[in-house]
């Protein structure tokens, strides 16, 4: 069990990395064809080869159309791509200073009950992006420049955010089974993952 | 007081049309209820969420009232399209009023059938402000160019230049650090946004402007409907097309002042006459074909549209023209 | 309960779950949506927000940088840039007494000129410095404590996560504040080997010596740093050169760093994965608590909390340094206890107003004007600038009365209140800006709770986490001393800024 929902965390997060490479190049290659379109527009280019410039900017050269959209629909896919994986290593920031001197026996309690509420609001939170996306695609919502329907992204993000949710059960019930057995089946801070 | 509304929006509340439009609104609602009703006003999204999200706020109830921008959400209010067409707004009364009229005889219980709209209008004359001096369509080859909508988007590309997808706040840093050549925007916003500071050119048309954009007040439709009589009276007595002909040109006064920051400084202001307007207007001309496609499209009958809204404005452009 | 009560009754609220070890953006996302319930009768309004705003806050164009930065931090070490850093600070300063610490020092400033976060720069010039340091005789508590103090240079020396994170909130130009930080960030590098040569002083035991590299190998080892400097001009050049937005600069250093590493052979499928899986945790950790944030500030401002506590601080009338120096005090206090970023999104959106609202006579219209006169004059009176008009002008400088406006016309030069007031403005939430960044990166290195001595301590088994305490309190000193310089001189910050 563990070593499938590892691997679906792990699959999430290196598709959510695939994506933000290809927002990265998409990002360098629009400022490429900024920064040559505004060459070739130059009166330097202009002057000394006029038809050639003419020829590039009539070849589409210039920044990608609509790279701003692409960005804020690729992010939030990949960001809620990652959420799986810090899930399930127990990535998410927290001040130990005070628990560090309880006995174990609450702490582990501790952690079952903010486990479980953590994977409530997952099933929350993709629950409620599952309104959102069917609101935008019945208002037939666009972007502004490339006009696709926003619902599109919000979809991707949905079914990020589910895989977030299902990995967040079983991190609740690991903690569950933790508490009544007394065993540590997941380790927890900066060491644990890597 | 009985009722509290929370009045939710984008901009700061010293801005224009916060100051002059919506504070104007929300003092007369809370007189004209005599106290009942006590408007709640959180500006700069302080409730949270992006501007985008301010229609759908009105319409779940996160916030009462909001104002916004009608073109933040592309491709769900379509109809309002029509006034936002290049060359077809004259003035911002005439428009205002012609939008409110045609707002309750085909949008209201279609395209806005979710939400209790308030107010309707449009912004005074868009224009260019540029480095660069801005004469002639060729002028604009290559210059980088924030666009506030659609069309303006879909005309800068026909004019050659590049359009710039940045929200209003972002353009100054974007002119100071030459991420954009220029920007479109009445004059009523450049003073908050520090243009004339920025840049040098301002490029005004003669007769109908190149574009305006569209704004609703809009409320929560079951806030409105729990509203006692006398209270949704009071509601009622500062809404609808008085309201949106007072909003529509209030902001578009609040342009003459900020002009006049432009000249005192100096400024390069270049008036296109109408005679250079046509040259302009023959290069928009395929975005009104386009959009009807597109209308037609979404089951709409654009070309209605645009007759209707080109007669009224007709007809109510003399009777607000000073 | 009234809404400011309950909006009272959450600050509370919040300590009490994050010091019971619930992660903090879940505490704050948790009092932002239970508030919201009773504030509002209901769960309408807090789910109808979920609808959207999970999407729109991970979906931010501006935000997007983060990600990014982490990614380019992750292929910087990939490509031997950290390495490459250490062993050249290492040949100029290892055989001095506390040299090799001191070269640590060296390459974390280094290395945060190319890495966004201070986690990040910690953990990774811990795993290239930790092992050498000890393996020339440095005491566990002092070799952890360094690595500790200089991972906040990552922050401190541009591009810096928790700084455009702030930009953000307050709407500031990131290429600014990026050009701000950048003496402080020096100085605090300067602060830390002074730190370190008082310690070897006091304590010499903990330090040994490597033998002296001959010159050669050091320069050839110099050489090997290139790298570093081209991606760092690039991205911080470029932005501030208007070439690119700081989210175009940001994808412009993962691609040449991904580059770098790809053509030094560490650019692998399973080192990529790696920096995939790295990059997803600390995303997601700073994502969430960011949602979290947004969450929880929504529901603030709905119960008036932050007007009310602003308009209080202005009421008392309390001079802009005391306010100043009290807020300051509050992040010093609180980053023993919290994470640097969480208490940025927390508290920036309340204080920031309160700073806003102050006069801290940073910048006036006349100073302006005179130095723009100045600068025409230098070069000649003007053409046809009457006898009569100049000694007006003279008199104006002199006195530092505002110049009329017939008199800048005359001069040809256009500075206006507006600019002045938006360079005031703009100063004040850079300068102030700077000084938060600064304290709170002082949190991340305070005892009991500072995620760098956790995270490097955590490297190293043998040494005792008090051992770590004691020795970084030697850094925490000089941090604290340079705060002071910087509220007393804002002109230090303000310098690059011109
Ligand atoms: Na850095
Ligand atoms: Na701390």
């Amino acid at each position: 069990m563990h070593k499938l929902m590892m691997g679906l965390a792990k699959v999430m997060a290196i598709l959510g990395g695939i994506v933000l490479s290809m927002l990265i190049l998409l990002t360098c290659v629009s400022i490429l064809g900024r920064l040559l379109n505004g060459l070739f527009h130059s009166e330097f280019m202009t002057g000394i080869a006029p038809e050639f410039s003419h020829w590039m900017i009539n070849a589409g050269v210039g920044p990608v159309n609509g790279d701003f959209e692409l960005v804020e629909a690729g992010v939030a896919f990949a960001i809620f791509c990652f959420l799986p994986f810090c899930q399930i290593t127990a990535g998410h920031a927290s001040v130990d200073i005070l628990t560090n001197s309880l006995p174990q026996g609450v702490n582990r309690f501790l952690r079952m009950i903010t486990e479980t509420v953590f994977a409530a609001v997952l099933i929350l939170i993709a629950w409620k992006l599952g309104d959102g996306m069917i609101s935008k695609r019945s208002y037939g919502e666009t972007t502004l420049l490339l006009e696709f329907p926003i619902w599109w992204a919000y979809a991707l993000s949905f079914l990020a955010s589910a895989a977030a949710a299902v990995v967040g059960c079983y991190m609740a019930g690991v903690r569950i089974i933790e508490f009544f057995t007394g065993r540590v089946l997941v380790w927890e801070g900066m060491e644990s993952g890597h | 007081q009985e009722v509290t509304l929370k009045l939710h929006q984008f901009l700061p509340a010293q801005a224009n049309v916060p100051k002059l439009v919506l504070d104007v609104w929300a003092d007369n609602v809370e007189k004209d209820s005599g106290g009942r009703i006590k408007v709640e006003r959180y500006p700069s999204m302080q409730l949270g969420g992006k501007p985008p999200e301010l229609i759908d706020q009105a319409i779940d109830g996160v916030a009462d009232v909001v104002w916004t921008v009608v073109g933040y959400t592309p491709g769900r209010f379509p109809s309002t399209e029509v006034f936002e067409l290049p060359f077809m707004m004259t003035n911002a009364r005439a428009v205002s009023h012609a939008y409110w009229e045609m707002f309750e005889k085909h949008m209201k219980d279609t395209e806005f059938k979710d939400v209790h709209i308030l107010g309707t209008w449009v912004h005074g004359p868009g224009m260019i402000h540029t480095k660069d001096p801005v004469e002639k369509p060729e002028d604009m080859q290559g210059m980088k160019i924030r666009g506030g909508s659609r069309s303006v988007n879909s005309l800068l590309t026909k004019l050659g230049a590049t359009p710039v997808g940045m929200p209003v706040p972002a353009v100054s840093e974007g002119l100071s650090k030459g991420v954009i050549d220029g920007t479109t925007i009445p004059w009523e916003v450049t003073t908050a946004l520090k243009v004339p500071e920025l840049v040098e050119n301002h490029t005004e048309f003669e007769g109908r402007a190149l574009y305006t954009l569209t704004f609703v007040l809009a409320m929560n439709k079951a806030k409105y409907d729990s509203l006692p009589d006398d209270l949704k009276a009071a509601v009622d007595k500062n809404s609808g097309l008085e309201f949106s002909v007072f909003a529509g040109g209030t902001q578009a006064d609040a342009d003459g002042p900020a002009r006049k920051v432009a000249e005192d400084l100096g400024n390069n202001i270049i008036t296109i006459d109408s005679a250079g307007v046509d040259e302009w207007r023959a290069i928009a001309q395929p975005i009104y074909d386009e959009w009807v496609a597109d209308m037609n499209g979404k089951g709409i009958d654009g070309q209605a549209l645009i007759d209707e809204a080109q007669m009224l404005i007709e007809k109510y452009t003399p009777q607000y023209s000073n | 309960m009234t809404a400011l009560e309950i909006g009272i009754a959450s600050f509370p609220a919040l300590m009490v779950l994050i010091f019971l070890r619930v992660p903090i953006g879940l505490a704050m996302f948790l009092v932002g949506l239970v508030g919201l319930v009773l504030v509002t009768d209901g769960t309408q309004v807090a789910f109808a927000r979920l609808k959207n705003e999970t999407y729109t806050t991970f979906s931010s164009y501006s935000l997007s940088i983060v990600p990014m930065f982490l990614l380019m931090g992750h292929f910087a070490t990939l490509g031997g840039m950290s390495n490459a850093l250490f062993k050249a600070a290492e040949g100029w300063l290892g055989h001095r007494k506390g040299g090799v610490a001191m070269a640590a020092i060296g390459a974390c400033a280094g290395f945060g000129a190319i890495c966004g976060s201070s986690l990040a720069t910690a953990a990774t010039m811990g795993r290239v410095a930790l092992p050498e340091l000890r393996q020339y005789g440095y005491a566990g508590g002092f070799s952890t404590a360094t690595l500790a103090a200089g991972g906040t240079l990552g922050i401190l020396i541009p591009p810096s996560v928790v700084l455009v994170i702030y930009a953000i909130l307050t709407e500031q130009n990131i290429a600014k504040l990026f050009l701000a930080a950048f003496i402080p960030g020096i100085l605090a590098a300067v602060g830390y080997l002074i730190a370190i040569s008082i310690y070897v002083r006091l304590y010499p035991e903990s330090a040994g010596t490597r033998p002296r590299v001959p010159y050669a190998e050091r320069f050839s080892a110099l050489v090997q740093v290139w790298p570093v400097l081209l991606v760092f001009g690039l991205v911080v050049g470029g932005i501030y050169l208007g070439w690119f937005t700081p989210t175009e600069g940001a994808a412009v250093g993962a691609f040449g760093t991904g580059v770098i590493a790809w053509l030094n052979g560490g650019l692998t499928r399973a080192s990529l994965t790696e920096s995939f899986l790295v990059t997803a945790r600390s995303t997601a950790m700073i994502f969430f608590i960011v949602l979290g944030a947004a969450f929880y500030n929504g529901f603030l401002a709905l119960t008036q909390v932050p007007q009310e506590l602003s308009n209080y601080v202005v009421s008392q009338g309390y001079s802009p340094w005391t306010v100043l120096a009290l807020i300051l005090v509050f992040y010093l206090i609180f980053g023993c206890l919290m994470d640097s970023l969480s208490m940025i999104l927390l508290t920036i959106p309340i204080f920031f107003p309160v700073i806003s609202a102050m006069d801290f006579d940073l910048v006036s219209l006349a100073a302006m004007q005179a130095d723009a006169a100045m600068e025409v004059l230098k070069a000649g009176v003007p053409d046809g600038m009457s006898a009569e008009t100049l000694a007006g002008i003279q008199d104006a400088i002199a006195s530092g009365a505002e110049l009329t406006r017939d008199q800048m016309k005359d001069l040809g030069i256009r500075v206006t209140q507006g600019m002045a007031n938006r360079i005031e403005a703009e100063h004040v939430a850079i300068w102030f800006g700077i000084l938060v960044l600064i304290v709170v990166e002082v949190g991340l290195i305070t005892p009991p709770v500072g995620m760098n001595l956790f995270i490097i301590n955590a490297m190293d088994r043998t040494t005792r986490m008090v051992d770590t305490y004691k020795a970084v309190m030697f850094f925490v000193a000089t941090d604290l001393i340079r705060v002071v310089i910087l509220v007393a001189f804002p002109a230090i910050t303000l310098f690059l800024l011109g």
